[in-house]
This record gives C-alpha cells, sequence and structure tokens, in this order.
C-alpha cells in the first residue's frame, strides 16, 4: 500500500541496491527497498509499507477465476520494447553481484520464500513446480504450498483448517475433475486451488492465505540472512 | 593588469575550480555507486543517496558561485583564453545543477507508466501461459502482466479503493 501516514504516495523506480530495485516517492524523495518495502533514505526514513497480498499467475487460471478483473493495458509507446514472457529465467543468466554458496544453491535459483514473524524458508522453485504439492513448516508456521491446475501458478496456504484441531493432511488428486485439486484425509473434503473446501464436512471453509515471494535466492538470502531452504536435497 | 588584478582573477578561477570539482563530485558519486551489476555498499549506499538528496540544492549554488566567479574575472581584465575557459566552466557547472535533478533510473532507463490504463480480461490479448501478478481488494481483482512489469517495473495504482504499487 502506498500510503504513510495519511499521505499518498508515487513511487518511481529509481536506484538499485545489489540488484534489488529501490523506488522513490515523489512526494518526499524518500528511498523504499523494493524487496521489504522499508524506507532506507530521506524524510521518512524507518517507515514500512504495508504488504498486499499477491499471487503469480498464468493468464488462463486468473480469467478463469476473476473473468470480471481488469488488466494493465500496455503503454503503446514501450510496447515494442517489452520483456519475453520468460523474463525472470532470462534473467536468470545474468550475473549476480552478491554470493551465497551455501547447501548447494546458485546465486539466481529462483525459489518461493515465505516469512514469518520469526523465521524464512526459501522453496526451491523448479521442485515444488515438480511435487505439486509441498507441506512443510516456516518456524512454528504450517504451510501448504499448491500448484494450480496448469502446472505453473502457485499458492501457498495456512495447512490448518479454520475451527479444525486435526492436522488436515492434504494430498493431491490426479483425477482431472474440473475445479478440484486436492484433498484431506482429516474431512473427507475436496478443496480448490483457491484454498477452499468445495464439498465434504469442510464445505464453505477457505484456507488462510500465506504471503510468498518468487526471488531469485541470492536476494532472498541477502535480507533473510537465517533462511532454511527446502527441495535442494538432490543436489 | 596590474599584480592586484593579476592576483583576483587567479582567486576567481581557483573558486570557479572549486565550484565544477565540487558539481561533479555531487553528481558523479551516486551514479557511480548506485549503478547495475555492481555490488553496493551499505555505507557508500547511505552516503549517495544522502548526496542525491542534496545534490540539486548544493549544485545550484555552486552554478550560482561559478557564475559570479566567471564575472568576476572578466571583470579583471584577464586573458581572452582565460575568460572562455572562465565562461565553459561556469556552463559546465550549470549543467551538471541541470543533471544533479536528473535520476537516470527515471528518466533514461525505465520509463515509468504514466497513465495507467486498463482493459477487461475478457477483451485483452494474451496467451493463455502468460504470467500475471494478480491482487483482489475489496473485490476489484487487478492483474499486471510480468512482460510489462519486467519493463516499467512500478505501477502506481488504486485498487478497490486502496492505493498501492505494483512492482516487480
Amino acid at each position: 500500500m502506498r500510503d504513510v501516514d495519511g499521505r499518498r504516495l508515487t513511487f518511481h523506480l529509481a536506484g538499485i541496491n545489489n540488484q534489488n530495485f529501490l523506488m522513490r516517492d515523489q512526494e518526499t524523495g524518500s528511498y523504499w527497498q523494493q524487496i521489504s518495502g522499508a524506507a532506507i533514505s530521506g524524510p521518512l526514513k524507518g517507515r514500512q509499507l504495508t504488504l498486499v497480498l499477491s499471487d503469480e499467475l498464468t493468464f488462463r487460471t486468473w480469467k478463469a477465476e476473476e473473468p470480471e478483473g481488469t488488466v494493465l493495458k500496455e503503454v503503446p509507446r514501450y510496447a515494442s520494447e517489452y520483456e519475453a514472457k520468460d523474463w525472470d529465467v532470462r534473467m536468470g543468466r545474468r550475473p549476480a553481484v552478491i554470493q551465497f554458496p551455501e547447501h548447494g544453491m546458485q546465486s539466481r535459483d529462483l525459489i518461493l520464500g515465505i516469512r514469518t514473524s520469526d523465521a524464512s524458508r526459501a522453496f526451491l522453485y523448479e521442485r515444488v513446480i515438480q511435487e505439486k504439492l509441498v507441506k512443510s513448516y516456516v518456524g512454528a508456521q504450517p504451510v501448504l504450498i499448491v500448484v494450480g491446475p496448469d502446472g505453473q501458478s502457485v499458492r501457498a496456504f495456512r495447512d490448518q483448517v479454520p475451527g479444525e484441531n486435526a492436522v488436515p493432511d492434504f494430498y493431491r488428486l490426479t483425477a482431472n475433475k474440473p475445479g478440484v485439486l486436492m484433498m484431506d484425509a482429516a474431512t473427507g473434503s475436496e478443496w480448490n486451488f483457491q484454498g477452499c473446501a468445495i464439498s465434504g464436512k469442510a464445505k464453505g471453509a477457505c484456507l488462510e492465505r500465506t504471503p510468498m515471494l518468487k526471488d531469485y535466492w541470492f536476494d532472498w538470502r541477502n535480507y533473510n540472512p537465517k533462511t532454511t531452504i527446502w527441495g535442494n536435497s538432490t543436489r | 593588469m596590474n599584480s592586484m588584478q593579476r592576483s583576483d582573477g587567479t582567486r576567481w578561477t581557483l573558486v570557479l575550480l572549486a565550484c565544477l570539482a565540487v558539481s561533479l563530485a555531487l553528481v558523479a558519486y551516486p551514479l557511480y555507486v548506485i549503478r547495475p551489476f555492481r555490488a553496493q555498499g551499505a555505507r557508500e549506499l547511505t552516503v549517495a543517496l544522502m548526496v542525491s538528496r542534496f545534490a540539486p540544492l548544493l549544485t545550484a549554488v555552486s552554478a550560482l558561485a561559478a557564475v559570479v566567479a566567471a564575472i568576476a574575472c572578466w571583470r579583471t581584465q584577464a586573458s581572452l583564453l582565460r575568460r572562455v575557459f572562465m565562461a565553459a566552466s561556469a556552463m559546465l557547472v550549470c549543467v551538471l545543477a541541470v543533471l544533479a535533478r536528473v535520476n537516470v533510473f527515471e528518466a533514461v532507463m525505465f520509463h515509468p507508466v504514466e497513465h495507467p490504463a486498463f482493459a477487461a480480461a475478457q477483451d485483452v490479448k494474451l496467451d493463455d501461459n502468460d504470467k500475471l501478478i494478480v491482487v483482489k481488494i475489496h473485490g476489484s481483482a487487478r492483474a499486471y502482466p510480468i512482460r510489462e512489469m519486467g519493463y516499467h517495473h512500478v505501477v502506481n495504482d488504486v485498487v478497490g479503493g486502496t492505493a498501492l504499487a505494483a512492482t516487480y
């Protein structure tokens, strides 16, 4: 969100800090770190932007979920210069200026990062896509990462059915039933990619969403020095 | 030219050269530190951002001082060569004062979406596998195609009554 202390800020891309962008607000001239939303220089230094929950989805998946949604139009003047659709993979071939060669990780490995109040964990993107459903913990919080029906979109949830004490123990359904992605052993309910039960005892319940950031390893590790890693065991 | 005038001319020349050096440093240091594919140390970044913040004011003062020095030197009946040098240097300091107001990331390297416009999901021509950053706030769903965000990187928007900056 870009309202800070009752003031609406307008951001511009204005610099770079170890390959993570710096944004500048035109109202005060303060500089903000892209990954953290923290003001690091200027009159608003120390202030923090509130993160808005977002997803990275394919157009097909999003349009099916949100047929009334709206999409940012191209700016005709620059459209011919737009990036290829696999921008993150292409950028992955560029050098990184800081290195954290730990646990067999490469600087430009794509990860899905989850951060809680007391811990952070990086899930290797390619392994998540392979596994399609990942049950893990970030600190004390149980998390469930689910790959969508398109095999590319990914969402994260708190791995706990609201109002239920039992561990849900989700498993992925292989049968191609439209709109159904997984079932939980505790209630026998069917769940969709939005994290909502559409049949069974839990019908109508929705899992709590967990913010997740797709990032390169070096960038995530730079801002989460105590991060643990999931999915690099085969390296 | 008497010796006092010669001494004044030298003094004004030194003032102008100092202005030139200060303005050059104020403009060049942030450009040097905050450039892509270079590791930024925490301390040098802090200094570079601080310099960026105050450079517009300081280079303006420097430009004013440089112009005054050039005019004063001109009046000392200095040689034509020195006068031309002083005039050119003063102009350069003025140019640096203008450059200190330009953020190369904003003006040259990355082009902002000044007036974001939106189309209905059913009307846009995207491939099924095009990736989007999506948000949903108070029932309003908005999507930012990564092909566009990988170019513009920041979009200032209001979705469902909430002002946000989408960044990639």
